[in-house]
């Protein structure tokens, strides 16, 4: 039994992450922090979270606020692109769109009296050796969590953070990937922290070479039967238009899971191909460049590097994924029957 | 017809933020002493020297003096995105020439010095003055964890930064905004009015013989320690600029006390991140070019003698 705390920026994938988290039986979600990042503001994404909770009976997860901006960021322009992009679908499917990223009513939970920083810390600090960092936004609080507290990283077991891309192209410039983009300077702190880290780039989730752990209409379709519960309604009701967006702006063939294979990492690290511990950094000048992943792989002349502790995931068993998805996310119906 | 009573104004309460180092050691000192100021405490930050080492040196420093009820807490140990460089101003220890100040046997808050200003901030019913004489890690990490509190400050005066740069002892970037210019841009951008206290001006509050005479006059055991300090201190100004030690921090801190001391002209100041030779150099956008509100007093002159002044009556009295 893994126990994580789940780091979010409440985009469509975050939402499945926290749903999936909630119900696994191999994990115990010991909390989930939020972050300004691919949803917009620290309240829209945190009151995402609430409402995902609430629809999921989990009210007793522990939600602590988080970061409210990157620490340097990017342009006001280039941070608005998400915004630019969602005018364009909605020229594109209309009406359809207000099931993407819909602005969340006030929910009925509340968020503990504790920042997200001082939670990752304390709840790590209390049980040390114990705790996987799970991050799937951008990663502001665990860098200033790493700031705050310098005992942080000997205190957790292990990341695993959702970042990066190697071979597949970016997705926020055709180097960078969104996540680490938003906040470069916040993933180059905990990236040299030395801690057992496991990264999951694009390579492995926005690529149709991991095709088979795809959100499809077939796998809505196998989950159609499952019952009622309100969390596998809003799958059939929330999600086509994700999996849609995703076929006709991105080409692939599904709904990418990039933040559901991340929390299944935490207790399966056998789901995905990894390199050798390497070092892993980040690229902070450099405009296009600004965001790019590197891994020191190789030999270079130059010297250079830093902490040989993260493995970057190279492949993935999509079908071995996705029946996981399947068969964890029907327990909503099946735990509760 | 009424007067005032000078010992009827309420002292303005205060939070310093430092790195000491022998600058910052004596604008403590001065916001001890000084009755127009109440420390409500001290958060420290690396820079000067290691974070250990400048924590270290404020309890000594506040053992020194008499002010171990003034609580302290340790804060960054590194920059926000940076690795740290040490400043070279101060020695090795952070504080060299003051082997005799006592160890200290008072501790630091149970808190992150993030945590302590949050703290202080929630308990004032007025906004609450700051003044930083350090990278600012501290305030920036600040900014990132409690945007909903920055209301709650009044504002920082800041030493840092440097404007015109035509002057041979004056790099194209000051040390504070060097160390952590990413923790300055975020002050910069949080809308906290900001004054910068650069070395356009406190490199003109001077230590030379005619400041020597007036701190040898002053026969205390405090006097002395303050002098050691000053002859330490200015070899670094001696060997590279054939200048004497510049009182950097304690001018920031004379301007709560006394306002009047500096010249400032409002503008927006960017930072600059990636430059080769300039990351951490601070550019004033006087012709409103970049088409935002000013962020941002700058400090361009001072009465180098009245500060002097105040300083000795503050060490004397």
């Amino acid at each position: 039994m893994e126990r994580i705390i789940l780091d979010v920026d409440s985009a469509g994938d975050d939402i499945l992450a926290v749903l999936f988290a909630a119900i696994s039986p191999s994990m115990k979600l010991e909390g989930v922090t939020t972050c300004t990042g691919a949803a917009g503001p620290i309240d829209q994404v945190t009151n995402v979270v609430l409402n995902t909770l609430a629809l999921a009976g989990k009210g007793d997860v522990p939600v602590a606020k988080g970061a409210w901006r990157p620490i340097v960021g990017n342009s006001k322009e280039d941070m608005q692109a998400p915004v630019h992009f969602e005018k364009r679908l909605v020229a594109r499917f209309g009406d359809r769109l207000a099931k993407f990223n819909p602005p969340a009513p006030t929910p009925t939970l509340k968020v503990i009296d504790k920042h997200a920083v001082d939670f990752i810390i304390d709840t790590a600090l209390a049980n040390p050796g114990e705790i996987t960092l799970v991050v799937t936004g951008p990663m502001t609080n665990a860098a200033m969590a790493f700031l705050q507290e310098p005992a942080l990283a000997k205190a957790l077991k292990r990341m695993v953070l959702l970042g990066g891309n190697f071979i597949t192209p970016g997705n926020i410039t055709p180097l960078s990937e969104y996540n680490i983009w938003a906040d470069p300077e916040a993933a180059r702190v905990v990236l040299n922290q030395g801690v057992d880290t496991i990264l999951v780039p694009l390579d492995v989730c926005e690529d149709n070479r991991a095709a088979a752990s795809m959100l499809t209409r077939d796998d809505l379709a196998d989950l159609k039967d499952a019952g009622d519960h309100p969390v596998l309604q809003m799958l059939q009701d929330s999600f086509p238009i994700y999996i849609d967006i995703w076929r006709e702006f991105f080409d692939l063939v599904g709904f990418p899971m990039d933040d559901i294979i991340t929390v299944a990492l935490a207790f399966d690290p056998t789901l995905c191909t990894m390199t050798e511990p390497l070092f892993c950094d980040i690229v902070l000048d450099g405009r296009v460049a600004r965001g790019q992943t590197v891994a020191y792989r190789g030999r270079q002349l130059l010297p250079g590097g830093g902490p040989k502790t993260t493995r970057i995931c190279t492949d993935i068993d999509g079908r071995r994924f996705m029946k996981l998805f399947k068969e964890t996310i029907v327990r909503y119906q099946t735990a509760t029957a | 017809m009424t007067t005032t009573d000078i010992n009827s104004i309420r002292p303005t309460p205060i939070l310093l933020d430092c790195d000491p180092g022998h600058d910052d050691a004596i604008a403590l000192v001065m916001a001890h002493r000084s009755k127009a100021i109440d420390l409500l405490g001290v958060t420290v930050t690396c820079g000067n020297a290691e974070p250990e080492k400048t924590v270290s040196n404020t309890l000594r420093i506040l053992e020194f003096i008499g002010a171990q009820d003034v609580p302290v807490a340790a804060g960054c140990v590194r920059p926000l995105a940076r690795p740290l460089v040490l400043g070279t101003a101060d020695g090795p220890s952070g504080l060299e020439g003051s082997p005799y100040l006592p160890q200290a046997t008072k501790k630091v808050e149970p808190m992150h010095a993030v945590d302590f200003i949050a703290k202080t901030l929630r308990e004032q019913t007025e906004p609450l003055r700051i003044v930083a004489t350090g990278p600012l890690c501290n305030l920036g990490l600040f900014v990132l964890k409690y945007p909903e509190l920055l209301s709650k400050i009044k504002d920082i005066t800041w030493m840092g930064g440097v404007f015109w740069r035509k002057s041979e002892y004056i790099t194209p970037t000051e040390f504070n905004a060097f160390c952590d210019p990413e923790a300055l841009k975020i002050v910069l951008d949080s809308g906290v009015p900001i004054t910068m206290v650069g070395l356009d001006v406190t490199m003109k509050v001077l230590v030379e013989e005619a400041q020597y005479r007036e701190f040898e006059k002053i026969d205390t055991e405090l006097g002395r320690v303050v002098l050691d300090w000053l002859k330490f201190y200015e070899k670094l100004h001696r060997d590279s600029m054939g200048v004497g030690g510049a009182l950097h921090d304690p001018l920031a801190l004379a301007l709560i006390i006394d306002p009047t001391l500096v010249k400032t002209r409002p503008a927006h100041i960017g930072v600059d991140l990636t430059g080769t030779y300039t990351f951490g150099a601070t550019v004033a956008d006087y012709w409103n070019e970049r088409g935002l509100p000013p962020n941002a007093q700058v400090c361009e002159e001072v009465d180098s003698d009245r500060f002097f002044d105040l300083l000795y009556s503050l060490l004397r009295d």
